[in-house]
């Protein structure tokens, strides 16, 4: 071998490989090698520090809110100002002065001083469908029903105060009572409006006549099957949403949702802007007539509240982003835009009132990250980003703690159909 | 391959540095070191660094930081006071936010006063009530006379509320509550700024001169793809199941009418500039704020209050309107503007007669 390898040194030398000299490191490389160090270690010990300070901090946060927690769990009851000011302020007004040509005044009015605590608490419990008239002035007349929201202390205090300070009434309406009337509104419709209650309560003014009782909407036998069965490989609607459309944790609450909304996500699941795995096979699987059915089934359900506050979330604060905004981070009040109380502004702007929080909060946390991206001019990812993930979480359990949207009475969707039914050819296709 | 190529023995390098030059360079290259990491810290300090690199540089903030923190921030709401003035304020809130209700005898459209001045009187840049405050008494050439706050909120009810079509046909009288309540109001929200200086935020803010001439045509596109979805493709807002106006009508019966400061298109520019599309503010360019403000103005509205007497359009526009940028007098579409609107002209049917009351 070494023979062969030997080489008549007259040829040159092929297997010569060149070589570096042995140079010195330059300079600047070490500059920046000791200034990378220097800075490692500057964050570990600044991170540590401040790990360290957000610790106490938390932990000191934690102790507060133990601190403020307790009396107000203490509390007997909620002060009925308190109650009033939270839940029924937000149409009627802090003085009870209701809104012009939308919500009927309290404060004078010529029903509570007829019915009284009682009255309130009876409308309260099931709430109003159906024209009423207040003070000679005659309103839609949509209210919520507050028994899934309120408990019968809260209902009792809110109702005697409103009789004791917009009407100088004498008595209120005691727990027990509205116990009572919570059994016997058990089951109930709302009230069609003002014509009801003045045939269960004597002496209320005249009312204007109750609306028609809707010829019901002509339900798709298809439909019901969609809802409650499903087809072929397809699962039914109610199989996660729930039998009354109430949801549950990150599944959303439909009933009482515009139609128009609930068609638009459908077909967003179906062309993919709106992402879920699950969705996306549903809508894929179902045609525009049956999408449109389906959303006015939705629309038109009334269905009690599903949700609770259940996110630990500081509903003070939720209650503040929800109806006066944090303009310091550029988040205008939610209700700015879906509505006084969150009833929601068809055909963009969904009902938020007793939307699941976990729904909420994780619909907050997607627009923010960017993976739902369906609102119109992007509003909600803006807001998503500004919100941290206490405040989502506040805003969502106070979101919660609303009674559930007054759905879209059937006579209004009966008529928007009918009215669309010419133009429908024209509008179908996408 | 073998180990004993001959290329294989490393040729000689260099001479081996002396040991005095290795010190040397040890001290070049930690004091180097250490002059680069203070001077990197010191560029990151002064915001010297790219936003690539920090991280900092996409997120958007509405204003510079620095701007923040040199504007007011009005107290909390929770700190009224529980008192008698407490309840002054808190009704004054309530007509700044529903002043349709709250003060129903003196408002002929659809508006509140929160509608312009955001946040209930509180937003800068829209108007900010603390920012009003500290200023007046004050001389204003638009009457020709000292305003007191009174007189300046007297002005809003007749023109941006358009008290001629009010129950009373006009603002609250002197020394009526709503004024009482309103001041007081603005008072808590203003303590501890300075009177007579103008503070930062007030008014709408600046906005420069658009590059091109302002179009209705490009304000009609940038309408309807930014503005139509809260204010209605027919620019009449929206209302809610119970027929509550929810968002505000821009134009038409139930807007504010031909004496409104909002009618001027420079004014409307700056308002939406830095205000639309609610909570994307600066979305839209300064060419498109002025485009589609000029939109806005260019449709009918309630007639100028001040236009009495016989007083034709085109005399009310050589007296009043003439310095104004704005659409007053001139024709669109075929269409005077100027003598006011009547539902028809809006563009919407308006069948509930008791939303404007």
């Amino acid at each position: 071998m070494t023979d062969k390898n030997k080489q008549d040194p007259r040829l040159p030398d092929e297997t010569f490989e060149p070589y570096e000299a042995n140079r010195r490191i330059p300079l600047p490389v070490y500059w920046i090698a000791i200034a990378l160090a220097i800075w490692g270690v500057v964050m570990l010990v600044q991170t540590s520090h401040s790990t360290l300070l957000a610790d106490k901090e938390r932990a000191a946060l934690d102790k507060q809110d133990v601190a403020a927690n307790a009396p107000v769990g203490a509390e007997p009851a909620a002060s009925g100002k308190t109650v009033f000011n939270a839940n029924c302020a937000t149409c009627h007004g802090e003085f009870g002065t209701g809104s012009v040509g939308a919500v009927p005044p309290l404060a004078n009015s010529d029903i509570v001083k007829a019915g009284g605590a009682k009255l309130i608490a009876q409308i309260a419990m099931r709430g109003i469908d159906g024209p009423i008239t207040v003070n000679g002035t005659t309103y839609d007349g949509h209210m919520p029903n507050f028994a899934s929201a309120l408990d019968d202390k809260e209902i009792a205090a809110a109702a005697s105060y409103v009789a004791r300070t917009f009407t100088g009434a004498k008595d209120g309406v005691s727990a027990e009572a509205v116990a009572e009337i919570r059994k016997a509104s058990a089951g109930q419709d709302p009230w069609a409006g003002g014509a009801e209650l003045a045939a269960a309560t004597p002496g209320l003014p005249a009312q204007p006549s109750a609306p028609q009782a809707a010829a019901d909407m002509v339900q798709n036998a298809d439909v019901a099957t969609l809802v409650s069965q499903g087809a072929g490989s397809v699962w039914s609607c109610a199989s996660c949403h729930g039998d009354q459309g109430e949801g549950t944790q990150t599944v959303p609450r439909l009933a009482g949702l515009p139609a128009a909304y609930i068609a638009k996500q459908l077909h967003d699941f179906q062309q993919g802007t709106r992402e879920n795995d699950s969705m996306a096979y549903v809508a894929k699987a179902l045609t525009d007539a049956q999408i449109t059915a389906l959303a006015d089934h939705y629309a038109v359900m009334r269905a009690p509240s599903g949700a609770r506050p259940s996110l630990d979330g500081d509903l003070a604060r939720g209650e503040q982003i929800a109806r006066e905004g944090d303009w310091s981070i550029g988040v205008p009040a939610c209700f700015t835009c879906h509505g006084p109380s969150g009833f929601g502004v068809a055909p963009d702007f969904p009902a938020l009132a007793a939307q699941q929080p976990a729904y909420v909060a994780h619909q907050l946390a997607m627009w923010a990250g960017g993976s739902r991206h369906n609102s119109p001019l992007g509003l909600m990812a803006g807001i998503g980003k500004a919100l941290n993930d206490a405040d989502r979480r506040a805003v969502a359990d106070y979101l919660a703690s609303l009674p559930p949207v007054p759905a879209t009475p059937k006579v209004e969707l009966t008529a928007m159909r009918s009215d669309a039914q010419p133009a429908k050819e024209t509008t179908n296709d996408q | 391959m073998t180990s004993n190529h001959p290329s294989d023995t490393p040729p000689p390098g260099p001479d081996k540095p002396s040991r005095g030059q290795t010190a040397k360079r040890v001290i070049y290259a930690v004091s180097g070191g250490l002059v680069l990491a203070v001077l990197g810290s010191l560029a990151l300090d002064y915001g010297l660094a790219p936003g690539w690199l920090t991280g900092q540089g996409n997120t958007p903030t509405p204003a510079a930081k620095g701007d923040q923190a040199k504007l007011f921030t009005p107290p909390d709401v929770s700190t009224i006071p529980d008192d008698d003035f407490g309840q002054s304020v808190r009704r004054g809130m309530a007509i700044f936010n529903d002043t349709g209700t709250n003060a129903h005898d003196y408002v002929g459209n659809a508006l509140n006063c929160s509608n312009c001045h955001l946040d209930a009187g509180r937003q800068a840049y829209s108007a900010p009530m603390w920012a009003a405050y500290p200023v007046y008494p004050k001389y204003r050439s638009k009457n020709k006379m000292v305003n007191t706050m009174e007189d300046r909120i007297r002005g809003c009810f007749t023109y941006s509320m358009n008290a001629q079509g009010s129950p009373t046909g006009g603002p609250p009288p002197y020394g009526s509550d709503v004024y009482r309540d309103l001041q007081a109001y603005f008072f808590w929200m203003s303590k501890g700024l300075p009177t007579g200086e103008k503070p930062e935020g007030a008014g709408f803010g600046k906005i420069d001169k658009p590059e091109k001439e302002p179009s209705l045509d490009r304000g009609a596109e940038v309408f309807a793809a930014n503005c139509a979805v809260c204010h209605g493709k027919d620019g009449q807002g929206q209302k809610d199941m119970n027929g509550k106006q929810v968002f505000p009508p821009l134009w038409g019966p139930e807007s504010y009418n031909w004496g409104a400061g909002m009618h001027k298109v420079d004014a409307a520019a700056a308002f939406i500039k830095h205000n639309m599309p609610l909570s994307e503010p600066g979305k839209l360019t300064t060419q498109e704020a002025w485009d589609v403000a000029a939109f806005v103005d260019s449709h009918p509205r309630p007639k100028d209050p001040r236009q009495v007497n016989g007083m034709t359009v085109e005399d009310a526009f050589n007296k009043l309107h003439h310095k104004h940028d704005g659409y007053y007098g001139k024709t669109v579409d075929g269409q005077l503007l100027g003598g006011g609107a009547s539902p028809q002209s809006a563009g919407a049917p308006q069948q509930d007669g008791n939303s404007g009351g």
